[in-house]
This record gives structure tokens, C-alpha cells and sequence, in this order.
């Protein structure tokens, strides 16, 4: 989507078009208060988000938004590590993986049947592939969908004795089908290998995948552009804040800055505020709060209430300030 | 992707230095040869294997068969070749045009030219014919003072077989070498499979045979309800532990081996000393590879004959072209001074190669290119 530069071109954000990572995506962004409006149905695949002008969203599949992302006709997206490490040749020249989502959580895997009790290891598996190349005059094939991750992965481990075989579905099928000899796939659990007598070798998770809020670096940055991001990304920093941290109130005899700062170097809590009557308001990671609560009963401290907050702004927004160090 | 700028369509300059080398090619017997530009892609990995993907411009037709613009010339004339009436027979094809090659940031199309040799077993006299040939076009095209470097395929596939080392490092050491892998590096690499704790395994194989090995590991399968094998058999699987339990109980490569190897590769310098001393090696080693030997001073005596100076030669024994269809004779020229550089001609000798494309029986091949651009340009530097 070529569109007029000037400063005022908007952001394009795009969203899985379809299925559980949608559902993910659209409930990503309602926590960071950012609701997600389709255009008159299900079938529309342009929207907006409320409240903020100057967005545009765009409804894609993830790999679409991965292409999309390294061309530079959408600013930013949802997908998949996976999709960006396979499709982007030099991915960490042409965009930048924002944050990990904590959802579409999938490895990708080298996966050789069960009944190779032999092998364990892609050392072994290099073994194997040199003597069966030697032995039967054809280099082992390895179906998979990951072209370019597999054979990054097998060069790294000397591996050069096999062929690839392009599968686009079903791939953990290819070696009972007899397609191919062991496969490179993305799996979540394990059971659907399990299910088809394959088994993971040990060192061979090539990529610990998740869904990523990912901006593309070769996009027309328009200063709208950029600042509707700005806004974007200090709305999901604060509620990714608010949601790890938890704010701890209680009153103490003692001199609140000493406390705090000690509170800072211990538990990594930050003080927010000091009221009247020596009432001091500190947040701290939420699975630190109860040692901190401890040792401010130990510093006199009779009372603490700990509460969930729902947004933690700040002028500091490490999200954005990644993606301007980027764009600088 | 667009098609092509022909050299035709070049400077004149080009087209010039294209038809000096043809001719000269076409006067010695190797008339031109003009494969499709366009070649099923699956030829090029299943031959030169997955590494080569990422350089190759691929395309799909509507039936989603994988094309792709030819990388070389050795395979595409010699499935012409194996397609002809004359296949199996004596047979002799010269070449010049555009390869493709991805490279980051730079023209992924380069000009070759050269010959290939099918079917002679006078296999030193062609190896010699195929070197003096492209060294002589080279020079007609003005560019006479080349050095070039020789080696020999056969002779390490021949000394790595008279070792008789484990086959797990028989199988790694040729191909790494192939790479160009310095021996130090190939060696320091741990055996495979030695981090794992087979031992019972290997412990209940010790003495066994391979079928009591078999038995063994189709009990195991049994035992543990695996039935579908998929892709390598149960005796293949029994094969690999019998070859471990040896490799363990051998621990790796011996010292003597190792040795041998060692003063192997460091054998250089100029063709006819170095012949004497790999007599010596393999004297001492008590390797035969006389055959091989002889052929390797025959090639000389023709080379010689041809009236190219032995010792404008330099044979090294750790020469190797990072392709492994060579079987036999290699060798690369380049600019004096240059030893840096890619190389502007390289060929090699690939008996194997024909089979591997269909052919019923090994046939002898042996062929060379001349990379156009890096005869004329000063450094053409980067290009590869």
C-alpha cells in the first residue's frame, strides 16, 4: 500500500486475519486499552483502533504481515518469530522484534523417527547423513516448511548431506508416507510428533517461537506515524507494567527516602509517593511483593495493603525508545 | 527475473573475448554447446546439496515444479550429453554464456566459458588436453601468465581407503576435506555420537556379528512397540552401532594414521618432486595406489608434451575444490601475484557425476570453465 510520505501518512498496524492468533491479538491490545473495530463485518480487513486517529489496521495472515513487515508497506505487526526468522533473510536489518507477546507459544524442531534408537543428537544425525548419502547414493531428505531455518541450522551443525523437501501441510506425516526421512516442523506440545513415531532430538529445538509485536525498519516513518506508535507502545508498556507490578502502601516512623532506596536495591520496588502521617506507596514486581511486605512488618511497618493497578504510565517508554534508537 | 543480458549484447570487447574462445575451443574438437538457461532445480541440490539453494535463483512453473537459472555448465551439458545418440561414447562440447548466481548486493549473473570431455579413457591425456586447452584460450585472449595450481582427488580418496580408518571418520574426513577443511579442524571435532551412552547397546554387540547385531536391534524395536522404521532399516540402524562399538573401542583415529595424513597434505612444490615423494608416502605407508601414481605422472608427461612448463606447476596435495564430484585431477589458475584471488579458471575431473545423473555406468568426464570477468577486470575481486 504506496501511500503519499509528508508527515502526515498514518501508522498501518496489522492483525492476524484468522483464528486463535487473532483472538489473541484482539485481547493483547483490549488489555493495553486499545479495542480493535473491524469495519462493518468479519469480511472487511481494513479497521481502526477506538480512540486513536491516525491508525490504520490492517487484517492479514501472519505470514502476509511477515512479508509485508520486510518490504516496508506496513509499520508494524503481530507474527510469529518463527515466520520472521524463516522469511526475512537478514531479519535483524529490516525489522525489530518489539516484545514477545507470551502467546503463540511453538518451537521449531528437528524431529527423525522413533525407530532411529541411534540417533539422539544432531551430531549423530550428521553421522547418519554422511553414511546414508555414501551408502545409498541420495542425501537424506528432511520435509519441512522451514527452508532457510533448516538449513541455516544444519549448516551450523556441519550437516551437509541431505535434501530438502518443501511440505506445506501435514509434514509430520512425510516420513511414515515415506517423503522423506526426518522433518523439521513447528510443534507445541509434542503429541502430534509423538502421534506419528517421531521424537525431538535433544539439542535439536532450532527456535523457541512466539507471537511478537514486531516494526518494520524500512517503512515511510511519518512523524504521525511515528507518534501514533509512541502512543500505541506507551499504552501496552503501561499495562504491561501495571500487570507484573503491584503497588504496596503503608505507613512507617522512618525516613521514606532511605527506604526507598533501600527498597530499590533489594526487591527492585520503586517509590511512587510519601503522604502525610508517613504514608509511602511503593511498586514492586508482583512475585516480590510478599518478601517486601515482610521486611517493611521488620522495618515497624504495622498495616500493608498491596493493590492491582491498571495502567503504569510512565515518561520513560522503553518500547518506543527501542524502535526510535532503531529508526535514528 | 528479467532475462538476460547475452554477452552478445555487450560490450564489443566481450563478444570478442567470447568468440576467441569458442573458436579456439571449436578448433580443438569441442564444438559449441548452448543448454537451456532454464533447468530443473532438484539436479543442482540433490548434486551439490542444500548449501547451494540460498545462491540459486529459483522458480516454480504452474504445475509448482522447481526451476532454476543455471548455477554452471558441467551439469546442464552433461545431461545434454547424456541425452544424446552418442552418450557412453567419446564426446567433446565447448560453452560461453551467462550463469546465475545470487549474491547480496551485487550482479547475481556472471559470463563463463569452457569444455567438457565425456567418455575417454585416456584419462591423463584428456585431464591434460581439458588443462593446456583453457589455459591456451586464456592466453590467445591476451592473458598468458597464469599461475596454476594442481591436485589430485583420486590420490586422497586412495590414501584415506589404504588407512582403513574407522568408517565414521573415513566418511568425515573426505568430506570435509572436499570443503577445504584444514585437517586440525576435521579431526579436533568430537567423534560422533560419543557423548551418548549407548553402552549397553554396545556392550550386548561386542563380538557380535551383523545379523546377530540385527536380531538385536529389531528385539529392542519390539520391545518398545516401535514398528514403522521409516527411511533407514533395522539392519542399518545395527550397522551404525556395530561401526560405533569399533570406532569406541579403537578410540577414533589412530596416531599413525593421523601422521600419514598429516605428511600427506603437507607434500608441495613442483610436479615432479612431488611425485617422487608421494611414491615414498605410499612406499611407507605401504598404501598401493600405484595406479593412481602412474596416471599422475602420465598426466605430467602430457601436460609437458603439450608444451606447457612443468614448472610454471605447482602441485599441492591439500588442493581441493569445495565440490565433491571431483574424482580425480583438479586444478585453478589465477593471476600472478594474485593467490588471493577467486580463481579464473578452475576444473577438475568427475567420473562419478554421470552415473549420478542417470547414466547406467560410470563414465570418465573432465572439464574446466574460464570466469570471463575475472580474466579481463583488473580485481574482479569479489566475485565468486
Amino acid at each position: 500500500m504506496s501511500r503519499s510520505n509528508g508527515s502526515g501518512a498514518p501508522l498501518v498496524l496489522a492483525v492476524p486475519s484468522k483464528g486463535r492468533l487473532q483472538d489473541n491479538a484482539a485481547a493483547f491490545f483490549a488489555r493495553a486499552g486499545l479495542d480493535v473495530v473491524r469495519g462493518r463485518g468479519v469480511r472487511d480487513y481494513r479497521g481502526t483502533l477506538k480512540g486513536l486517529h491516525n491508525v490504520e489496521i490492517a487484517f492479514l495472515s501472519a505470514a502476509e504481515i511477515t512479508t509485508q513487515l520486510a518490504a516496508g508497506s506496513i509499520h508494524m505487526g503481530i507474527t510469529g518469530e518463527d515466520l520472521v526468522r524463516e522469511t526475512i533473510a537478514d531479519a535483524d536489518e529490516r525489522v525489530e522484534l518489539l516484545a514477545p507477546l507470551g502467546f503463540g507459544n511453538a518451537n521449531v524442531v528437528v524431529a527423525v523417527p522413533r525407530a532411529w534408537i541411534d540417533v539422539r543428537n544432531m551430531a549423530d544425525l550428521e553421522d547418519v547423513a554422511s553414511a546414508f548419502r555414501v551408502k545409498r547414493g541420495q542425501r537424506m531428505r528432511v520435509a519441512t516448511k522451514y527452508v532457510n531455518l533448516t538449513r541455516r541450522f544444519f549448516a551450523a551443525n556441519d550437516i551437509s548431506d541431505y535434501r530438502i523437501v518443501e511440505s506445506l501441510g501435514a509434514t509430520e506425516g512425510a516420513p511414515a508416507a515415506g517423503q522423506a526421512e526426518l522433518i523439521v516442523d513447528i510443534t507445541t506440545t509434542g503429541a502430534t510428533l509423538e502421534a506419528n513415531a517421531l521424537k525431538v532430538l535433544d539439542d535439536g529445538v532450532i527456535l523457541r517461537s512466539e507471537a511478537n509485536l514486531v516494526a518494520s525498519l524500512s517503512a515511510e516513518w511519518s512523524q504521525t506515524a511515528r507518534e501514533s506508535a509512541r502512543l500505541i507502545l506507551s499504552r501496552i508498556a503501561a499495562e504491561e507494567e501495571a500487570r507484573t507490578t503491584r503497588e504496596v502502601r503503608t505507613r512507617l516512623e522512618a525516613d521514606e527516602q532511605a527506604i526507598g532506596e533501600e527498597a530499590t536495591r533489594l526487591f527492585d520496588a520503586r517509590l511512587r509517593g510519601r503522604g502525610r502521617a508517613g504514608l509511602i506507596v511503593l511498586t514492586c514486581a508482583k512475585e516480590r511483593v510478599p518478601h517486601l511486605a515482610d521486611w517493611l512488618i521488620d522495618r515497624g511497618a504495622e498495616n500493608i495493603t498491596v493493590g492491582q493497578l491498571d495502567y503504569v504510565f510512565s515518561a520513560k517508554n522503553g518500547l518506543y525508545d527501542k524502535l526510535a534508537r532503531r529508526l535514528a | 527475473m528479467m532475462p538476460l543480458d547475452h554477452p552478445e549484447a555487450r560490450t564489443a570487447a566481450a563478444s570478442a573475448l567470447a568468440n576467441t574462445l569458442l573458436a579456439h575451443f571449436a578448433a580443438a574438437g569441442y564444438p559449441r554447446c548452448e543448454p537451456p538457461i532454464l533447468q530443473p532445480a532438484s539436479v543442482f541440490l540433490d548434486l551439490s546439496g542444500e548449501d547451494i539453494r540460498h545462491r540459486l535463483f529459483l522458480a516454480s512453473d504452474a504445475s509448482g515444479a522447481e526451476h532454476c537459472l543455471r548455477p554452471e555448465f558441467t551439469i546442464p551439458i552433461s545431461r545434454v550429453y547424456l541425452a544424446s545418440a552418442g552418450a557412453g561414447r567419446p564426446a567433446g562440447y565447448s560453452y560461453c554464456g551467462p550463469i546465475f548466481r545470487y549474491r547480496p548486493n551485487a550482479s547475481g549473473e556472471f559470463v563463463q566459458a569452457g569444455v567438457e570431455s565425456f567418455g575417454r579413457k585416456d584419462r591423463a591425456a584428456a585431464d591434460a588436453e581439458v588443462l593446456t586447452l583453457t589455459l591456451e584460450a586464456a592466453a590467445a585472449a591476451g592473458h598468458d601468465a597464469l599461475m596454476v595450481r594442481i591436485g589430485d582427488a583420486g590420490l586422497f580418496a586412495a590414501l584415506l581407503e589404504g588407512l582403513d580408518l574407522p568408517p565414521v571418520w573415513s566418511r568425515r574426513i573426505a568430506r570435509e576435506h572436499a570443503k577445504g577443511l584444514p585437517l586440525d579442524a576435521i579431526l579436533a571435532s568430537p567423534t560422533n555420537g560419543s557423548t551418548n551412552d549407548h553402552s549397553g547397546v554396545l556392550a550386548a554387540l561386542a563380538g557380535t556379528d551383523k545379523r546377530g547385531a540385527r536380531a538385536l536391534v529389531e528385539d529392542v524395536l519390539s520391545i518398545a512397540g516401535i514398528s514403522s522404521v521409516g527411511g533407514r532399516t533395522a539392519a542399518e540402524i545395527a550397522e551404525r552401532f556395530l561401526e560405533q562399538a569399533t570406532a569406541s573401542s579403537s578410540g577414533g583415529v589412530p596416531g599413525e594414521a593421523r601422521a600419514l595424513l598429516e605428511r600427506y597434505l603437507r607434500i608441495a612444490g613442483n610436479p615432479d618432486e612431488t611425485s617422487a615423494e608421494l611414491r615414498t608416502l605410499a612406499k611407507d605407508a605401504q598404501i598401493n595406489c600405484t595406479q593412481t601414481l602412474d596416471e599422475f605422472d602420465a598426466r605430467l608427461g602430457f601436460i609437458a608434451a603439450r608444451g606447457i612448463d612443468l614448472l610454471a606447476l605447482t602441485f599441492s596435495a591439500e588442493f581441493a575444490r569445495n565440490l565433491d564430484y571431483y574424482t580425480g585431477f583438479v586444478f585453478e589458475a589465477r593471476h600472478q601475484g594474485r593467490s588471493g584471488d577467486h580463481p579464473v579458471i578452475g576444473g577438475g575431473r568427475y567420473d562419478r557425476l554421470l552415473r549420478l545423473l542417470g547414466a547406467r555406468e560410470d563414465i570418465p568426464a573432465v572439464g574446466a570453465s574460464i570466469w570471463l570477468d575475472r580474466l579481463s577486470g583488473p580485481e574482479s575481486g569479489v566475485l565468486q
